[in-house]
């Protein structure tokens, strides 16, 4: 049995039951978990697990539509790669939908290779988001273990000020920079002051994205 | 003035004296110029209701004239042979005559018959010596018997055609193979019977004469009613037959023609009438007044021997139409001369103004109506083609509205053939891995014959929308028609982010009519709605169809959620080619009218409550009576 957290687990919003009974199906063969919605909402009431996966979602449903659903799932903590389904892609609602961040856009009646070949590519996708986002918590995580007087100091570092510059900034002495700069380095791991700037721009990446 | 008058009187009275005496020696001329009325005496040798004599006595007393001089008075008198014969009552009657007419001396005598003439001549010195003698209806056969006659005795003699008539008979009948002759018993009858015998004999060659001569009437009749009609009768009629029985030979012929089985032709003209076909006949009336011209001759003074006298009474070919119908004689055979009795005038001939008028009116009448028939036909046609037209109109905009419904319909059809397809495959990589899962697979292959179902469900709804089919007058369930369509125009409504809601709350609503029209109502107004909201925001693009039933009346509401219609475009929403869209014909609407009033039904449109458009459509609904006729049909 392998770790439940680790297993990708894929859901399928459509509000054709046969339809969405057969992609289920299919993605069991597939040796996938897989979960299906009868709609938008009913997926939003759903608790996500947080697990790899990615969203199998219909264009075109009663009530909220895939797009529709597509824009309110940052709001709802999820953050699954979308791979749209629809009976007749036209080029404004794939466009839409894409710009949106879907990583796929299906045409129905969806062939096996094509949504298999998709839900790969989400996975992918899908853990490569995991892992920045796991090394964003790592990073803030390290982030949170500098004092504010260090990161007043790893700011100036990384604005590219030198330590002689930095003391007469904060009226501090020479040697008291040098002992934070060596402090921050150590907390978040970095060797070099090029590294340093590395991961705050990485942390600034993060948290605006 | 009295005195006057007499003494003018007397001198007329000399006058006349002398010229009495003139008149006496240029007699006979003399009663010329007697101012006394000229009396014309006429001896009629048989009975007074000889029809002969009563015609020669009609047509005698019409040419009669006293020209300048005064009347003629015209005295008759009759033998009445053969019932009245012999010397002695000849010599009776003329001392009777002689004695009657002593003070009323006769200017010209006239001698009707053979035996008048005979009378006459015999008793001439005695009776009235020197009076001229005309004669009439005496044959010539009798005349040449009697030789050579005074200058004084004239008269034109009759001819008995009987052979020429047996001749013109047998011409009108040639069938005929046996020719029957009766003649009677009389001395007259018996003259008669001699001429036929000395006529017939011509005849034998193609037919077999038998003479009925002198028999008793029962047996005359007895014979005749034997007869076929391969026989030709000839009938002289007779004055008596064998048991002694006076007739008129008229009277005769009548009993004959009476049961006679053949044809039955005469030669006297008295008998038409009697049932006789015809003959060659004399015309009695013409002697009369061939004699008169005689007398008038002798009255004023024009010498008899001057005039040449015919020489002989001409007989004219008589005939009777009826009986030339009953036995069948063909009329091209009867000549343009004849005369003809009894023919009917022609309708044309009768009333040919209104018979012109009525074949006028006729032919106007039937021209009208050959016109109001060709008319209608051509109304009929025009309306047949109208409504083809209508049908096709109708049918091609069927064909184009499913058109704008193509992305619903793949979509319709894309869902089942979808599932299928990932049904498909889920069991073939359950069968690659050689897995044992019969039960999942028969549910998947359950599935699969169940979404294939749907999607030709999908396409047979489809075709039954674009057939051309024959427009029907059928039972149908409204609830069950909308439910045939409510799948697109879900899918439809889906496409353009509306929401359409569609309430039937009847569990089941009858009606009567073609099933795919009244879909294609419903279809048009749903367009029309979904239209009517499309500018809107997407949760308030809403449709609510529903289908009402209340007591023999069948509703259809559409209603949307959208602006509404404009007053000014009400009247025309329902026209042709209006359109308040830049896309589209503007047919919708029409044809929704078209089709809902060819069902009896009514359309109307008007402003919801709480806004948006509210499109009404009312039918009857299946009534008691309409079902019973559609389990007749």
């Amino acid at each position: 049995m392998k770790d439940k957290r680790t297993t990708p687990l894929i859901h399928v919003v459509d509000d054709d039951g046969p339809l969405r009974t057969a992609l289920l199906r299919l993605l069991a063969a597939a040796g996938f978990e897989a979960q299906g919605h009868a709609s938008a909402g009913d997926f939003l009431l759903y608790p996500v697990p947080d697990r790899p996966g990615c969203l199998l979602l219909d264009v075109r449903m009663p009530g909220p539509s895939g797009l529709d659903l597509q824009a309110a799932l940052p709001e709802h903590g999820v953050g699954l790669p979308i791979i749209f389904m629809t009976g007749h892609a036209d080029v404004p609602t794939s466009v839409r939908a894409m710009k949106a961040g879907a990583v796929d856009f299906l045409e129905k009646p969806v062939q096996r290779q094509n949504l298999l070949d998709a839900i790969g590519r989400a996975l992918v996708h899908d853990e490569r988001l995991r892992r920045e986002r796991d090394d964003r918590d790592r990073l803030r995580e390290r982030f949170a273990l500098l004092s504010p007087r260090e990161q007043e100091v790893l700011e100036q570092v990384v604005a590219g000020k030198l330590n002689k510059q930095i003391a007469s900034a904060l009226q501090v002495s020479e040697r008291t920079i040098k002992t934070l700069r060596a402090q921050c380095m150590d907390k978040l791991g970095a060797t070099s002051a090029a590294e340093l700037g590395i991961l705050v721009e990485r942390m600034r990446r993060g948290s605006e994205g | 003035m009295l005195f006057a008058r007499m003494l003018r009187s007397a001198a007329g009275r000399i006058l006349c004296l002398c010229c009495l005496g003139q008149a006496f020696a240029l007699a006979p001329l003399a009663a010329m110029a007697d101012h006394k009325a000229a009396n014309v005496l006429v001896i009629y040798s048989n009975g007074r209701l000889l029809p002969a004599n009563v015609e020669g006595d009609r047509g005698l007393r019409e040419a009669l004239s006293g020209g300048a001089g005064p009347a003629v008075n015209v005295f008759d008198e009759f033998l009445d042979v053969p019932r009245f014969t012999g010397a002695a009552f000849q010599a009776l009657m003329s001392t009777y005559l002689r004695e009657k007419y002593a003070a009323q001396r006769p200017s010209v005598i006239v001698a009707g018959g053979p035996e008048a003439l005979t009378f006459c001549l015999a008793n001439r010195a005695e009776l009235f010596p020197g009076v001229p003698i005309v004669h009439m209806a005496v044959s010539d056969v009798f005349l040449g018997k009697l030789g050579r006659l005074p200058a004084d005795v004239q008269g034109v003699p009759i001819v008995y055609e009987f052979a020429r008539t047996i001749e013109q008979a047998l011409a009108w009948h040639p069938q005929a193979r046996h020719l029957v002759l009766v003649t009677g018993a009389s001395p007259q009858d018996r003259e008669w019977e001699a001429q036929l015998r000395r006529e017939v004999p011509r005849f034998t060659a193609r037919v077999h004469p038998e003479f009925l001569a002198g028999l008793t009437t029962p047996a005359v009749q007895q014979r005749l009613a034997q007869l076929k009609d391969d026989t030709v009768v000839f009938a002289a009629g007779y004055f008596r037959d064998g048991d002694g029985r006076e007739f008129t030979p008229r009277e005769a012929v009548q009993g004959m023609t009476a049961v006679s089985g053949a044809p039955v032709y005469a030669a006297f003209n008295t008998f038409i009438g009697t049932g006789v076909v015809g003959g060659y006949m004399l015309d009695y009336r013409g002697m009369g007044r061939q004699a008169a011209l005689a007398v008038n001759d002798h009255l004023h003074g024009t010498r008899l021997a001057q005039a040449p006298a015919a020489r002989a009474m001409p007989n004219a070919l008589n005939v009777d139409w009826r009986q030339v119908r009953r036995w069948a004689i063909d009329e091209r055979a009867i000549p343009d001369a004849a005369v003809v009795h009894f023919r009917e005038p022609g309708l044309w001939e009768a009333h040919r103004l209104e018979v012109l008028l009525a074949v006028g009116v006729v032919v106007l009448q039937t021209g009208l109506i050959a016109g109001l028939i060709v008319e209608r036909r051509r109304r009929k046609l025009a309306v047949q083609a109208e409504q083809k037209q209508r049908f096709e109109l109708v049918h091609a905009s069927r064909v184009a509205v499913v058109g704008e419904l193509t992305g619903a319909i793949a979509h319709e059809i894309n869902q089942p053939l979808g599932a299928i397809l990932s049904n498909a495959e889920a069991a073939e990589m359950i069968l690659a891995t050689g897995a044992q899962r019969p039960a999942e697979l028969r549910q998947i292959l359950a599935d699969i014959r169940r979404d294939d179902l749907r999607a030709s469900e999908v396409i047979r709804r489809l075709r039954a929308l674009l057939e051309k089919h024959q427009v029907e007058h059928k039972r149908f369930d409204l609830n069950e028609a909308v439910g045939d369509v409510e799948s697109i125009l879900r899918a439809e409504a889906r496409r353009r982010g509306a929401v359409l809601e569609i309430l039937l709350p009847v569990p089941a609503v009858t009606m009567v009519g073609d099933r795919i029209q009244i879909q294609q109502v419903l279809i048009n107004l749903v367009l029309n709605a979904l239209e009517a909201v499309a500018e809107l925001p997407e949760p308030r693009r809403r449709v609510s169809v529903e289908v009402e039933k209340t007591a023999g009346r069948v509703t259809l509401l559409v209603r949307d959620r959208g602006t509404g219609i404009a007053p000014d475009q009400m009247p025309r929403l329902f026209d042709s080619f209006f359109s308040t869209k830049s896309t589209g014909m503007g047919l919708g609407l029409s044809i929704v009218r078209t089709l809902v009033e060819a069902h009896g039904g009514r359309v109307t449109a008007e402003n919801g409550v709480d806004g948006g458009a509210v499109f009404r459509v009312e039918w009857p609904a299946a009534g008691a009576k309409n079902r019973r006729n559609m389990e007749q049909a």
